[in-house]
């Protein structure tokens, strides 16, 4: 009977990590993150091992699960450069080039750590699914892996912040468990309009030793586009939505 | 207890400086602020070294009256001014393009407006643009044959901003949902009077051309056309498709009806070959997982010269030469200039070429270096170009190029017969 009565007890207090539904978690960090449709701006901060800065400014709209478009603000060399993201499909614009080129989710088109998957990123739960959930050190440890082979990172390793389910930080993985980079979420502000998170995130890489990258978000707000704004054709027009 | 107080104040002299570590980011609200109005430029500072080659047809055309040493300096200057206006659905773009050049025969200086043009944007999937525009259709890199609308683009540097045409045109965008994403039609009026586009073709014609868009099945397409009179009708096609996400392919094929081909004879008789011509280019783009990409495309120019006609072309000039060596005559090496600045002279004249680009970015992780190396070879001569250069743009707004161009060919190719053997430049542009 206290043998029964021990296995119960043990059964109910593991069922709790059990219980954690990963997909629905998921979603829960790609809203608590942003809304399904958003406008937001960025800062993005690249910074040698010298300390030496590059910054460019960024404008993004994003609707729905795979459509995101971002436009360079400053600086002065990069104006007007606008990139755009259909599902897997990448295209960037230099006006004086003119017209858009394919380009890939491992290129990046400002250099540094960040490349084009983490500028453009969509929602998590779009792109990869949940192989396991579990807690650790009082917060939640996702394993995630990609739906496809043309995700940017074949596996993802995300600790969760339990309470408030935003992301503490995610390694980036090959398929191989190899260490991509690593982005470390901080400094939670209230946007407005619901919308609380990390203001800032950082990433280091093996492969870039000494160097870091940084991802400063401002104005993160609701809204609606039409998905004619999600065009080549309209990838000069991007200004017009600021 | 002394010795404590003092680990104590050391450790109290560090901490402020692990806070301060711990960076803290700024990003200042003015920063985002959009202006109804824009100004900015570009300014760009070339010296070139020409390693001439004395014995090369183009050499004696431009030199004939002016020999030159082994090696010829040429200081080169360019300034680019843009701005724009924007008010509710309108908005005025302007950008001006000004050349500066300082060389054997003393300076030059040629002003331009690239573009000029004002829009109206009634809806996010409606534009309607007039004035001076580029429009720049086609997928390939360093060729665009169905760029029909277009001034040619230079393979030797194929992301120089372009100078555009007079043009009236709208964008009409469409999104849906399943197979076919995106369709737009982009309709254009263009005109060719005198002092309007008048260098394109016929005169007092109001040509009319178009482009419709589809992305079908994650594959960009493009249908194009012109017709109208100024230059004979011409149709289009291209794709654009990632096989994979870091390989691209894309391709461009262009009909075009009755053009007429201006040639010389042995003899250096002039005729004209008319006849239905088709160019086509096909193309691929390829990332590696250590940030090497691979451009390569063959591209058949249709209306091309074939290399018997550039040999007689070659021949004629030679002629000249020794025509103006022995007599002092200048008007057969006139002729030929003239030729020249006809379809002889432009970028790649003949009929097949091959383009091999390899660059890699930031090497041994130096942030914002990318060497690279460009191969262009005319496949039917197998003259050809080998071009390595050094691009730097890790200093804000600044961006620093250095490139050698070596040129290989014998007699009567087209590489070999260009005036230089090689070609060292620097450049240094600079955004504001």
């Amino acid at each position: 009977m206290l043998k029964m009565a021990m296995v119960l007890i043990t059964l109910l207090m593991t069922l709790p990590a059990y219980a954690i539904d990963g997909t629905a978690l998921l979603k829960q960090v790609d809203r608590n993150l942003n809304p399904e449709s958003y406008e937001a701006y960025r800062k993005l901060i690249n910074i040698e091992p010298d300390g030496k800065r590059k910054e460019f400014t960024m404008y993004s709209a994003k609707k729905g699960q795979d459509k995101i478009a971002v436009l360079f603000l400053a600086p002065a060399s990069d104006k007007g450069r606008s990139t755009l993201r259909l599902g897997d499909n990448m295209w960037l614009n230099i006006p004086n080039i003119g017209k858009p080129i394919r380009i890939t989710s491992l290129q990046s088109v400002v250099g540094g750590v960040f490349n084009n998957a983490d500028i453009m990123n969509l929602d998590y739960s779009a792109e990869y699914d949940v192989e396991s959930v579990s807690e650790a050190a009082g917060n939640y440890l996702l394993l995630l892996k990609a739906k496809t082979k043309t995700v940017a990172y074949d596996r993802l390793k995300m600790w969760v912040d339990k309470g408030k389910k935003l992301p503490m930080k995610i390694e980036c993985l090959t398929e191989a468990n190899m260490l991509i980079k690593t982005l470390y979420f901080k400094d939670h502000k209230d946007f407005g309009g619901g919308i609380v998170r990390p203001a800032v995130i950082e990433t280091d890489s093996p492969l870039y030793k000494g160097y870091k990258s940084v991802m400063i978000f401002a104005k993160i707000k609701k809204r609606a586009f039409k998905d004619e704004v999600f065009t080549l054709t309209f990838m000069p027009n991007l200004d017009s939505l600021r | 207890m002394k010795r404590i107080a003092i680990l104590f104040l050391i450790l109290l002299l560090f901490i402020p400086a692990a806070v301060l570590a711990e960076e803290s980011y700024t990003f200042d609200a003015a920063e985002t602020e959009k202006k109804p109005y824009h100004f900015g430029g570009y300014v760009e500072f070339k010296p070139v070294l020409f390693g001439l080659d004395h014995d090369a047809a183009f050499y004696k055309l431009r030199f004939y009256n002016d020999p030159q040493g082994q090696t010829l300096p040429e200081w080169n200057g360019r300034v680019q001014l843009e701005g724009s206006y924007e008010k509710e659905l309108f908005r005025l773009y302007a950008k001006t393009n000004t050349d500066l050049k300082y060389g054997y025969a003393g300076g030059s200086e040629r002003s331009v407006f690239y573009e000029a043009y004002g829009s109206l944007k009634p809806a996010d999937s409606l534009k309607v643009d007039a004035g001076k525009k580029t429009l720049k259709w086609g997928k390939g890199y360093a060729w665009n044959p169905v760029a029909f609308a277009d001034r040619p683009k230079d393979p030797d540097d194929p992301e120089l901003a372009l100078e555009g045409y007079i043009v009236a045109t709208a964008d009409y965008i469409k999104s849906f949902d399943g197979p076919l994403k995106t369709f737009s039609f982009t309709p254009v009026l263009f005109p060719v009077y005198n002092h309007v586009n008048e260098a394109f073709g016929n005169d007092y014609k109001l040509n009319v051309a178009g482009r419709f868009y589809f992305l079908l099945y994650d594959t960009d397409i493009d249908l194009i056309f012109m017709t109208g009179g100024s230059r004979t009708d011409r149709y289009g096609v291209d794709f654009s498709r990632n096989i994979t996400t870091n390989f691209e392919i894309h391709g461009e094929f262009a009909y075009i009806r009755n053009y007429q081909k201006n040639v010389i004879d042995a003899q250096g008789n002039p005729f004209t070959v008319e006849g239905d011509a088709q160019s086509y280019l096909i193309g691929l783009r390829h990332l590696t997982t250590f940030d090497l990409t691979t451009i390569l495309e063959y591209y058949h120019n249709g209306t091309g010269f074939s290399g018997d006609d550039m040999k007689n072309y070659y021949a004629f000039i030679n002629r000249g030469y020794n025509v103006y060596q022995s007599t002092g005559n200048t008007a057969p090496m006139t002729a030929a200039q003239q030729m020249a600045e006809g379809n002889y002279g432009r970028f790649s004249p003949q009929e097949n070429y091959l383009y091999l680009r390899l660059s890699q970015k930031e090497p041994f992780d130096i942030l914002y270096f990318t060497p690279a190396v460009t191969w262009m070879m005319n496949t039917d001569d197998q003259s050809y170009s080998l071009t390595p250069e050094l691009l730097y743009t890790g200093i804000t707004n600044l961006e620093l190029r250095l490139r050698m161009g070596i040129i290989v060919g014998g007699r009567n190719t087209e590489y070999g017969e260009k005036q230089n053997d090689y070609r060292i430049e620097f450049r240094a542009g600079y955004y504001f």
